[in-house]
This record gives C-alpha cells, sequence and structure tokens, in this order.
C-alpha cells in the first residue's frame, strides 16, 4: 500500500512538471515566432532553450512512462513461455534496466561535476550544470518509478498479460468517455433504416 | 565480429523484453565500457543529453499537443460531421467517411493507438449499427489510419527527417501525392466491397446538410489550410509550424466553438508528453548506439559489402523493402526507424538512393507493418473496439493491406511519384 501512495505521488509530481514543461515549450516557439513577424526581431537562445526543453521533457517524461511500463518492448517471446520462463525473464530484464540506468545516473552526476564553469551559449548566466543536471535526476527518477510499478508488472507477467493490452483498454475507455459527453453520431443527422 | 556480437546482444535483450531504449544503451554501454573505461561511460551520458536536444523533433510534441487540443475542443467532431456530409450518400458512405477522416486527422496526436481509438469509437459502432461487418468496419479503420502516416504533418516523417538529417519540408511535400494516392485507391475499394456486401447508403446528398456541416466545421477545415500553408510557404518552419497548430487548435476550440475538456485535455496531455517521452527516449539511447556503430564504422562496412554484391539501386531497394517489412510487423514504427536509419544510411548514400525518395518509402513499409500480427497495435486497437477477432479482421483486411503494398511498390520503383512536388517546388 505504501509503494501505491508513493506511485500515485510520483506520478502527479512528473506529471505536473512535464505538463508545465511542455506548455513551456510551446510558448517559447510562438513566440519566437511572434517576435520574428511581428516585432520584426528575432530571440537569439530560442531554438538553444527549446532544445534543453526537450530534453527535460524527454527525461522527466521517461520517468513517467517507466511508471506505467509504457516504454516500448517487444513482449511477445517472453508471453510464449511458461509461468517459469517469464519470471525468469522478466528478473533478467529487471536487472538490465537496474544496471544500465543506475550506470547512467552516476556518469550524469560526474558529468555535471565536471561542467562547473560551462554555460549555454546564448545565455552565459544559464550553467550546464543546470541544463544538464535533468539526465542524473531524470534517470533517477526513472530507477524509482521502476521500483514503485514493480508490484503490477509482477502481476501482469504472473498473469501472462502484455502492457500493450493494458493500454489499449485504457484508449477506448478514454474515447469512449470523451464520446458519452459528446455527439455520438459521424452525421449530423440520423441514418436511415438499413435498406432491404 | 564484434559489430556483430553487439547486434546479436541487441536482438536478444529485445527478446528478454528489455525495454528497446534500454537495451540499445546497454549494448552501446558495454561496448564502449570495454573499449574505454569509465570515459565510455561519461561519454555515453553526454551523448545521451545531446542526443535529446534536436531543435527539429521539438516539433513531434507541439503537433501531439495540437492533437490533443483537437480531439478535445470539438474541432475532430466537426470534421467527421462535414466528411460525413461530403460522402456518407455514395454506397458503403460510412466506410469512406472513414477513410476521408482518417486523411484529415493525418496522424497528428502522436499515437496511432489514440487516433484510432478516437475515430473507431465514433465510426465502428455506427458502421455496425448500419449493418457493415464487424471485420470489414476494423479493418477499413485500422488501414486508413496506418494510410494516414505519410500525409502531413506525420511524426514518423519528423522523426526519419532528424535521424537523416533531411529535410521534414520536403518528406512532407513528398507524401502527398502518394496519400492522396492512396486515399482514392482506399475509397474505391470501399465501394468494392460495398457493392459486394450491399452495404447501405447514408440519407441523400444535400447541398443544405453540406453547407451547414461546412459553416460549422469551417475553422476546422483552416488548421491544416494554416499549418501545411505556413510551412509549405517557407513562412515557418515544421516546428514553428506546429507551435502555429498548438495556437490555432486552442483559439478555434477554446474561443469560437467553446468545447474545450479540460479533463480530457489533460489526459490528453499526459499521454501525449509520455508518447513523445517514449520516443525521444529511444532517439537519445540510439545516438549512444550510433556513437559506438559508427566507431565499429559498422554502417560503412555494411554499404560496402552490399555495394561490392549489387549496385543496382533498385535491387538494394527491394532488399530495404522486405528488411522494412520484417521489421515493421515486430517492432513499433519509431523504433523501427531509430533502429534501421543509422545503420543504413550510409548503403542509401552509397548507392544514390534520395533520401527524401528513402524517408516515404521507410513510412510506407512501417504503415503495413501496423497492419501485420504479431506487433500491430492500430489493428488490435481497431479489433478491440469492433470486438472482432483480430485473425478473422486480418483476412478481411488482406486486400487493403495489398493496396498499400501497392502503393509501397509505386512509390518504391516510380520515383517520380513522391518526388514530383518536390522537385517542382524546392529544387
Amino acid at each position: 500500500m505504501p509503494m501505491r501512495t508513493a506511485a500515485r505521488w510520483l506520478r502527479h509530481l512528473l506529471e505536473s512538471v512535464t505538463i508545465f514543461l511542455l506548455i513551456a515549450l510551446a510558448t517559447i516557439v510562438v513566440a519566437a515566432v511572434g517576435a520574428r513577424y511581428l516585432f520584426n526581431s528575432s530571440l537569439p537562445w530560442y531554438d538553444e532553450i527549446a532544445s534543453v526543453g526537450l530534453a527535460w521533457i524527454t527525461y522527466f517524461g521517461a520517468a513517467l512512462a517507466a511508471l506505467r511500463r509504457s516504454h516500448l518492448g517487444f513482449s511477445g517471446f517472453m508471453l510464449s513461455l511458461r509461468r517459469g520462463g517469464r519470471v525468469a525473464l522478466f528478473l533478467l530484464s529487471e536487472a538490465v534496466v537496474y544496471a544500465v540506468l543506475i550506470s547512467l545516473t552516476y556518469a550524469g552526476w560526474y558529468v555535471l561535476r565536471v561542467m562547473a564553469d560551462e554555460t549555454l551559449v546564448s545565455l552565459d548566466w544559464v550553467s550546464l550544470q543546470v541544463t544538464q543536471s535533468v539526465l542524473p535526476i531524470g534517470l533517477a527518477l526513472f530507477v524509482l518509478a521502476q521500483v514503485l510499478s514493480t508490484p503490477e508488472a509482477w502481476a501482469r507477467v504472473l498473469a501472462g498479460r502484455a502492457v500493450e493490452a493494458d493500454e489499449i483498454e485504457q484508449e477506448i475507455a478514454k474515447a469512449e468517455a470523451g464520446l458519452a459527453a459528446g455527439d455520438t453520431r459521424p452525421s449530423q443527422t440520423q441514418p436511415k433504416e438499413p435498406q432491404s | 565480429m564484434t559489430a556483430l556480437l553487439a547486434l546479436a546482444g541487441l536482438v536478444v535483450l529485445i527478446l528478454v523484453n528489455v525495454p528497446i531504449a534500454i537495451a540499445i544503451c546497454a549494448v552501446a554501454l558495454v561496448g564502449m565500457v570495454a573499449a574505454k573505461g569509465d570515459l565510455g561511460l561519461f561519454n555515453a551520458a553526454l551523448t545521451m543529453f545531446d542526443g535529446a536536444t534536436s531543435f527539429p523533433l521539438i516539433a513531434i510534441p507541439l503537433f501531439i499537443l495540437a492533437g490533443a487540443l483537437m480531439n478535445t475542443g470539438g474541432i475532430s467532431k466537426r470534421l467527421i460531421a462535414f466528411v460525413s456530409a461530403l460522402i456518407a450518400f455514395v454506397r458503403g458512405g460510412l466506410a469512406m467517411v472513414n477513410v476521408g477522416v482518417s486523411l484529415f486527422f493525418a496522424e497528428i496526436s502522436g499515437s496511432a493507438v489514440a487516433d484510432v481509438a478516437a475515430i473507431g469509437s465514433v465510426l465502428i459502432p455506427s458502421m455496425k449499427r448500419r449493418r457493415y461487418r464487424a471485420t470489414f468496419a476494423a479493418a477499413v479503420t485500422s488501414s486508413s489510419a496506418s494510410l494516414a502516416i505519410i500525409i502531413p504533418p506525420s511524426i514518423p516523417m519528423i522523426l526519419y527527417g532528424a535521424m537523416a538529417d533531411t529535410s521534414i519540408v520536403q518528406l512532407f511535400i513528398a507524401g502527398v501525392v502518394p496519400g492522396l494516392l492512396g486515399g482514392f485507391a482506399m475509397l474505391c475499394l470501399c465501394y468494392w466491397f460495398a457493392v459486394k456486401f450491399d452495404l447501405p447508403r447514408e440519407e441523400a446528398f444535400s447541398l443544405c446538410r453540406l453547407w451547414s456541416a461546412f459553416k460549422s466545421a469551417a475553422w476546422a477545415l483552416l488548421l491544416p489550410v494554416i499549418i501545411l500553408g505556413g510551412i509549405f510557404g517557407g513562412v515557418v518552419t515544421a516546428t514553428e509550424g506546429a507551435g502555429l497548430a498548438v495556437v490555432a487548435a486552442l483559439l478555434i476550440g477554446g474561443l469560437i466553438y467553446r468545447e474545450l475538456d479540460l479533463r480530457l485535455l489533460h489526459d490528453a496531455l499526459i499521454e501525449g508528453v509520455t508518447q513523445t517521452a517514449v520516443v525521444m527516449l529511444l532517439v537519445a539511447t540510439s545516438a549512444v548506439l550510433g556513437l559506438y556503430l559508427t566507431e565499429l564504422e559498422l554502417p560503412q562496412r555494411l554499404a560496402r559489402w552490399i555495394t561490392e554484391a549489387t549496385s543496382n539501386k533498385y535491387l538494394v531497394l527491394m532488399m530495404l523493402n522486405v528488411l522494412l517489412l520484417l521489421l515493421g510487423m515486430i517492432l513499433h514504427g519509431a523504433a523501427a526507424i531509430i533502429l534501421i536509419v543509422p545503420i543504413v544510411l550510409p548503403l542509401i548514400q552509397a548507392v544514390g538512393i534520395d533520401p527524401v525518395h528513402f524517408g516515404i518509402i521507410l513510412t510506407l513499409n512501417l504503415a503495413i507493418g501496423q497492419q501485420t500480427p504479431p506487433v500491430a497495435s492500430v489493428l488490435v486497437t481497431s479489433c478491440a473496439i469492433a470486438k472482432t477477432d483480430i485473425w478473422a479482421t486480418t483476412k478481411v483486411n488482406l486486400p487493403f493491406i495489398a493496396t498499400l503494398f501497392a502503393l509501397l511498390m509505386l512509390v518504391t520503383y516510380v520515383p517520380i511519384v513522391p518526388l514530383a512536388l518536390v522537385e517542382l517546388f524546392y529544387r
């Protein structure tokens, strides 16, 4: 139960951060176009900041996707095995994921120390330590998300159920919920009865 | 030998169900650390950050945001009503509405599954109520949604353009003629099915109803004009066009139609940002693998081996088509693009294939891959909505897959089909 609560808090945090970043990114791009055509002036920092924004969305969003186990994979072979085989491959897969993420978190943190004196090109008061901090922070959150989503992933492995099946069900449920609130007909008028 | 071991390791990790982005990174990390120790690890971290800062790819989250605003601001609903008033009077009209609406949506949301769920949930139940077979309803929804990925703005094309350093605007424009040809062929196929299954017409064509639907959808119809007109006219880049699409969708859905549902928008944004991150993490880790493979000179060696065997570009295109079709059957489109493009790009250049031409071929192959089990998320979603069996649907879907395949052959061996507009306006 505490894991579920922690997962919910982490999900709320990551959702808030990523939505804020997405809206900020859209605002920067639109502001740059507006500045160019309305005020005939360009924003020299626009492409560099927007690119950094994309990287931030990538790593915070990747942790959010990990919480839902939404990263693309191929589960067909694993699901074709018996329960023992599925469990063995699941444990192996988890071990590889943790090994890669923890190594890169350490490397990302180490690289930050080396960048102490470097700044962005267009905004020389913004340190690269700040912009690149998203790599170790995002990957550490990815590890946390992976841990917190383990019980659900484990249950799916035991049941022999793919993540994609859950996602498809969710998409259809969302679309149907949207329909319930609005028009359900493709045409604005009622269709006739079938012709004989 | 090292390169072969790396590729074999990658295949094994993917089969073990390690997420593909992590599998790519694991293989590259092991190779780089084995060659350079800790320095390889630090290099990988730096490359991973840089890999996620590609400016052209900013268009992906912005188009996804625009798609979310369209879906939750009443825009999509009006497009469906307009297309319905335009073509539903023909025999099998609802199937044709399905094709027409899919071409309008054109994979803007970034998730083919989300698009099929949005369109299919409206049209498939209506089709079933009107005596369409469930398998046919699922097949036409699924195939037309896949065709839409070659029509601009297309997220797989943005991804390919960034990976291959090719003009995204030229890719967009190269997709127009094949997309329209494919759409026309699918409409003809729908008519053939309509006669075969004795499918009904909807109500008779009415100019009044069309005008009323047009008035209601006029602002929605303006949206693609603003986006594509701005991009093709050279007024804005693809990324900026995506930014304008967000503003236009926000104004139309929020101020003009006043139907923006904030709760649904919130959900759509979460979905969109997750999809973006999934694709972008693949891009970032593929930059690490790209660095490693370049050090091994694998892409260059592969190009050399193949060009020593044959320099006939049509033969090379045939081999690539087979490879891409197979990959499309087992991998998600974004993963296939990210894995294959860095490896085959030197080969494409060596035999003189236009990268814009190859981009359309690649995208079409992936469209076909979305229709072929075992990995066929678009087809599976359609079948889930229609409550029908995947294999039974696949049988009905075969003529649609054959249409996509015929279009692929046309695009592959008659390059003028995708490149005519590019040559006319950009070269």
